[in-house]
Order: C-alpha cells, then structure tokens, then sequence
C-alpha cells in the first residue's frame, strides 16, 4: 500500500515579476509504507522541494497545468489548511535535518519532549516517551545537556529521537547525514534503518551519499526538477521482513 | 523556567526593557497616588458640603474670606428653608506660605461644639482622647486632625502652640484622608481671639470680639434644595457669598479632574514609551529566533502556539517591570509622604486598587506589545525560517 502518493506536483519559486525557478515541473512519486526510499539528485534538481511538500512543509502550486494531488494513506492533503497540516506534521510525520535544528537554549531532553507537546502528549507520559527515544539513540545519559554540549553526531542523534519519540508513520530526512563524518554517518544510517525495520516506519531521505543510497531500499533519481529513475526495490531488501507494527501517533 | 531562561538568554536587552516598564510603572504609581490623596480631598470635601450651604463674606469660599457678624446666624434661621446656623471662624495655622506647598494648609476652626444640634452628618472618629463639647467655650482646648498632630508631634493630654497661643490637646482624630486632617478644632471663642488678631488695628477696632466670624454653615430643612436656600441667603443678607454642595463640586472637582488627569496622563506617556520598547524587544527577540520558529513550526507547533509562546514571554517582561516599579513607586510614596509629614503635607495615598491596576495594567501592556511580534513569528514560513542564518 502507497503511504505517500503524490501526482502532479509543481513548484515555482518567483524572485521577481520576470525571474522565476521551476523547482519542480510535475513529479509523480509514491512510496510504499515500510519502504525506506532515498532520493539523489544533483544539488539543484529539487530534492528538498519536495520534501517539504512531502512533509506539508509546503503546498504544491495549485494552479497551472493539471491539479496537483497529494495523499497520505489514501487521505487527500493537498489542499489542507495550515493547521490541519501542522497537525499532521506534529502526530505523523518526524523530521530530520541536515544541520540538526536543535533548539539551542534546550536541553536534549527538552527538545525531544517538545514534539511530545506538539502531538498533544505532554507532562510525565512525554517525559517518559522522550527518555524513551533518547536511550533508543543511546543518548539517555546525555538528557540534560544542551546542543552546545553534544558533538555533531549526538545532536543529529538527539534530532532522530526527536523524529521518532511519536512514533510517525514517516520519517522524512534531507540530507541527514550531511554534516557528519563516515562513522558518524554510518550510525545514524543504522539507526534510520533499524527503525525501518522493527516499526515499519516509512524513511525518505535525501542524500548525496551514494552508500546511503545503496543501503536503502530504493533510490529515486531527480535531474533538474523531474523524477528520472525511480529506482528498484532491491532483492534482498524486498525480502526482509517488514514487522508490520501498526503506526500509533499517540501512545495509550 | 524555561521562559526565565529564555529571558536569561537575552539579559541586557530584556534588562533594560524591563527597565522602562519599571520606570513607566513607577510613574504612574507615584503619579496615581497623588492623584489618589487629590482625589480623596475633594470627595471627602464633596461628602462634606453636600447637605449644607456655607455662606463667606462676599468673594470668599468655603468659610473663609472677609469678616461676619455671627449675628447673621439668627437673620439666616429665620428664613423659610432653614433649619440650622451656626457661625464657624477659620484660619491658617501658618500664614508661611512655604508651608503649603500642596493640598490644603493645616487650617484652624473654631465653632461652638454642639451648634449643629446634630445635624452634620459628616462623621469623626477618635484615635484618642475626647471631641470638645460647649462647656470648652473660653477655654483653650484643640482637637487635632490626624496629620496635623503627627506634625505637631502632638498627644492628647500636652500642649501645642498655635498662632502663639498655647492650647490644651485634649483630642486626636483617626485619618479622613481629607480636609480634617490638617484641622485643629477649637472653640469658636478662642478662634475668635486668634482672628481678631490677624486684623488690622483700624478695623478690629470697631468690631466685637465675640460676634466675628469667617463663615456660616446653614443646614436646610429636610427635603429643601441647598440652592433655594443659597437664593434666598443671598436676597435677604447683602455682602455674603453662599456656596452649595453643587458650588463645591464645579469649583474645586473641575479642577482637580484636571490636574488628576495630567498626572495620570503623565505617567500613561512615560508607559507608551515602555511599551514601544517591550515591542522592539519582543520583535529583536523573534527576529533572533527565526529559526527555533522555523524548526517548532516544522516538527509540529501551530501558529497560535508561536503566538502564545512570544506573548507569555512579553507578559512576563511587563509584569516583572510592573512589579518593580510598584517597589520603587511604593518606597518613593512612603519616603514622600514621611518627609512631608513635618510640613503637613502628605502628597500620596497608594491604594490596593492602584497597585494592583498598575501591575496588571503592566502585565497587559506586555502581552499586547508582543501581540505583533508573535503575529509576525506565527506568519513565517517554517522552510524560510529554517534556512535563515
Ligand atoms: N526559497 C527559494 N527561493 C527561490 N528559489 C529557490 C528557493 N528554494 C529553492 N530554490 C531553487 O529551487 C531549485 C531547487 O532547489 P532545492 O533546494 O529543491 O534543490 P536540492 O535538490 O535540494 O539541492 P541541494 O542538493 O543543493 O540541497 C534550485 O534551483 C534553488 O535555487
Ligand atoms: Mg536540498
């Protein structure tokens, strides 16, 4: 089943009246629930465009050439309003970043349980969900320490168990592994993966690692605002089994 | 505690937003209480006058002004709408005018005790000793209002010394907060004495000791307008001047609205200003953050949650300056009024009412201040504000 299907989406950025960028010219994408799906490209091509309207960060232009459509597990969210996307981004969706997006005056902890918040899970049931996901990065003895006291790969650590302390149907990651070297990218490529794997959660990420690419389950190929290889599920990835542990926003 | 630390984070600039709220409120706690004690004067003067007419020689007011004859009070009980008279000689206690330098001047009054024949209705109340009765006449007795005697250092039982005769405190009133507190209540003989005095010899002369007077207080029947009774005064005796409750409120309340009002105004423009700077605070502040904005808005924070966040934070910056400044308006007010107090003149009355307003005015003024910036704040767009350096 397609968790994310999307049809027709465009965006063009407008500098001014005379200048504008066709970030996107009409993608047709759609990935499978439980996959974990990297998209490559050239820097340029559109990649982190589309994530964000993946991410409802942004709407695909409504207006010119075919209507644009976008669903979430078969729900139309194209055309949601700013709160009913924030919602969903808040109960369904976890992002990461590639240079992190700690907020700098919280603690780790503070920082995971802010998600908490947003999806309407605050108190000692956030407060436990956030120890929670910070010992599933292996950060539980970091809780009290402040981005500024973490190293790159903690933080990007502490930024994926903020990601996942609602448990999101998809995990969306621009270039996750951006800022950090090989070994510490490794990690955070396991972890994604691991996640992937015990909850059946949906990755996409954007990536200009090749390595990373290999060791996700597929890679999408974006050129200059348009989709060109969608790649093939691999074999033994396929194989793997995908523990179907239904996505639950909020915990009982 | 996360907001402290947020404010923490941005010590010298909140430090000195807060600074200008404190200031603002300070202004206003300083300035209201003034406006508080002029407020309280002319109501307790209002209460006072209300129920009666009190006659002056013509040009004077409120009983004081040229010389009258206390024979007036019998040709005034005799008119249609009057039911009582009573002949009342007042003066200042000081005739230094840098004594008063505010407010009314402690004032002498002298009248027989009991010529109302109980029909003021004004009430005293003692904080110790006793209120002078008729058998008092010929003696020189006083009974000192509540300031006055903590200027005079005065206890009832010693002597004080007025216009350089020695009277006999045989009484102290508990606090009015209006004219009777800088009063010293004689007989109406002694005051008569103190009066003749201050006359010159030409014309204190030809006058009886005993029948001057400065004013006539006269007490309509029940039921009689005081302002038919005014005409009336004043078609049957020439040379007076009558005043009414009405009179009172037009003359003095006009006045004093004003000048309340410009204090007020005072310290709501000292305020403005304090205000505009919790907004250039607040709008630094979300321009320092854009990018915890843009991060909050992407993992899921609503706008009106943006919103909340901006306007607690300058909430909070408005209450601790209001705060603040009801300390300092609070030591200025009381340090004010113990200074005044040897010259009789207590500027300020801060009440819970204007404390309490001008913090929560404070409080307010901060979360409107921030109403713009957290509008700003909750319109950014998240992947705009993500990639903001
Ligand atoms: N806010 C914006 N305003 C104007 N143009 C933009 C904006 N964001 C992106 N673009 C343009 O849209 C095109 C696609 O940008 P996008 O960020 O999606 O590329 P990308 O594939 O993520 O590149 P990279 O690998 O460098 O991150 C680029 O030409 C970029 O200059
Ligand atoms: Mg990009």
């Amino acid at each position: 089943m397609a968790i994310l299907e999307g049809r027709n989406l465009r965006k063009t950025y407008r500098l001014s009246r005379r200048n504008t960028v066709e970030a996107l010219k009409g993608v047709e994408i759609s990935i499978e629930k439980g996959e974990m799906v990297a998209i490559m490209g050239p820097s340029g091509s559109g990649k982190s465009t589309l994530m964000h309207i993946l991410g409802l960060l942004h709407a695909p232009d409504p207006n010119h050439g075919p209507a644009p459509e976008l669903r979430l597990a078969g729900e139309d969210v194209a055309a949601l309003s700013d709160n009913a996307r924030t919602k969903i981004r808040a109960r369904r969706m976890g992002f990461v970043f590639q240079d992190f997006n700690l907020v700098p005056t919280l603690t780790a902890l503070e920082n995971v349980t802010l998600a908490c918040d947003y999806a309407g899970i605050g108190g000692k049931l956030g407060r436990q969900a956030g120890l929670e996901a910070l010992a599933l990065v292996g950060l539980e003895d970091r809780a009290n320490h402040k981005p500024s006291e973490l190293s790159g790969g903690e933080q990007q650590r502490v930024a994926i168990a903020r990601a996942l302390v609602n448990k999101p149907e998809i995990i969306l990651a621009d270039e996750p592994t951006g800022n950090l070297d090989s070994d510490r990218s490794a990690e955070v490529l396991a972890l994604l993966r691991q996640f992937n794997r015990e909850h059946g959660q949906t990755v996409v990420l954007v990536t200009h690692d090749s390595e990373v690419g290999e060791a996700c389950d597929r890679v999408i190929r974006m050129r200059d605002g348009r989709i060109r290889d969608y790649g093939q599920r691999a074999a033994a990835t396929a194989a793997a089994p995908v523990i179907a542990v239904p996505a639950v926003a909020v915990p009982a | 505690m996360r907001l402290v630390r947020d404010l923490g984070r941005r010590k010298l600039r909140s430090t000195l937003t807060i600074t200008g709220i404190m200031i603002g409120i300070m202004a206003l706690v300083v300035f209201g209480s003034m406006a508080n004690k002029i407020d309280a004067l002319v109501k307790g003067g209002s209460e006072y006058y209300k129920d009666k007419v009190t006659v002056s020689a013509k040009g004077g007011t409120m009983g004081l002004g040229g010389v009258l004859s206390t024979r007036m009070v019998d040709q005034i009980e005799t008119l249609d709408g009057v039911d009582v008279a009573l002949a009342s000689t007042m003066m200042m206690v000081s005739d230094d005018a840098s004594a008063v330098s505010m407010g009314i001047p402690p004032m002498i009054v002298g009248s027989i005790a009991g010529s109302d024949k109980g029909r003021e209705t004004f009430k005293l109340n003692y904080a110790s000793g006793r209120a002078l009765t008729p058998q008092d006449e010929g003696s020189n007795v006083v009974v000192l209002g509540s300031d006055l005697s903590k200027q005079l250092k005065a206890k009832v039982g010693g002597t004080v010394t007025l216009r350089g005769e020695t009277f006999q405190v045989v009484g102290i009133l508990e606090p009015t907060l209006t004219a009777p507190d800088n009063e010293a209540a004689v007989p109406l003989a002694a005051a008569q004495q103190l009066l003749i005095k201050t006359l010159p010899a030409l014309i204190a002369d030809k006058l009886n000791v005993n029948e001057i007077a400065t004013g006539l207080v006269v007490y309509p029947k029940p039921g009689v307008d005081p302002q038919k009774v005014a005409d009336e005064i004043k078609a049957a005796i020439a040379g007076v001047t009558p005043m009414t409750g009405k009179d009172f409120d037009k003359q003095i309340g006009a006045a004093t609205s004003v000048l309340s009002a410009i204090l007020i105004g005072i310290g709501l423009i000292s305020l403005l200003v304090g205000g505009l700077s919790v907004i250039n605070t607040m709008a630094m502040s979300v321009a320092e953050r854009t990018r915890e904005i843009g991060i909050k808005r992407a993992i899921g924070a609503s706008r009106w949650r943006i919103r909340r966040e901006i306007v607690i934070e300058s909430a909070v910056i408005g209450l601790i300056g209001g705060l603040l400044g009801l300390t300092l308006g609070f030591l200025i007010t009381a340090l004010g009024n113990d200074a005044g107090r040897d010259s009789g003149t207590i500027l300020f009355d801060l009440t819970f009412g204007t404390a309490l307003s001008s913090v929560t005015f404070a409080t307010i003024l901060g979360a409107v201040a921030g109403f713009i910036p957290a509008w700003h704040a909750s319109r950014l767009d998240p992947v705009a504000a993500l990639r903001y350096e």
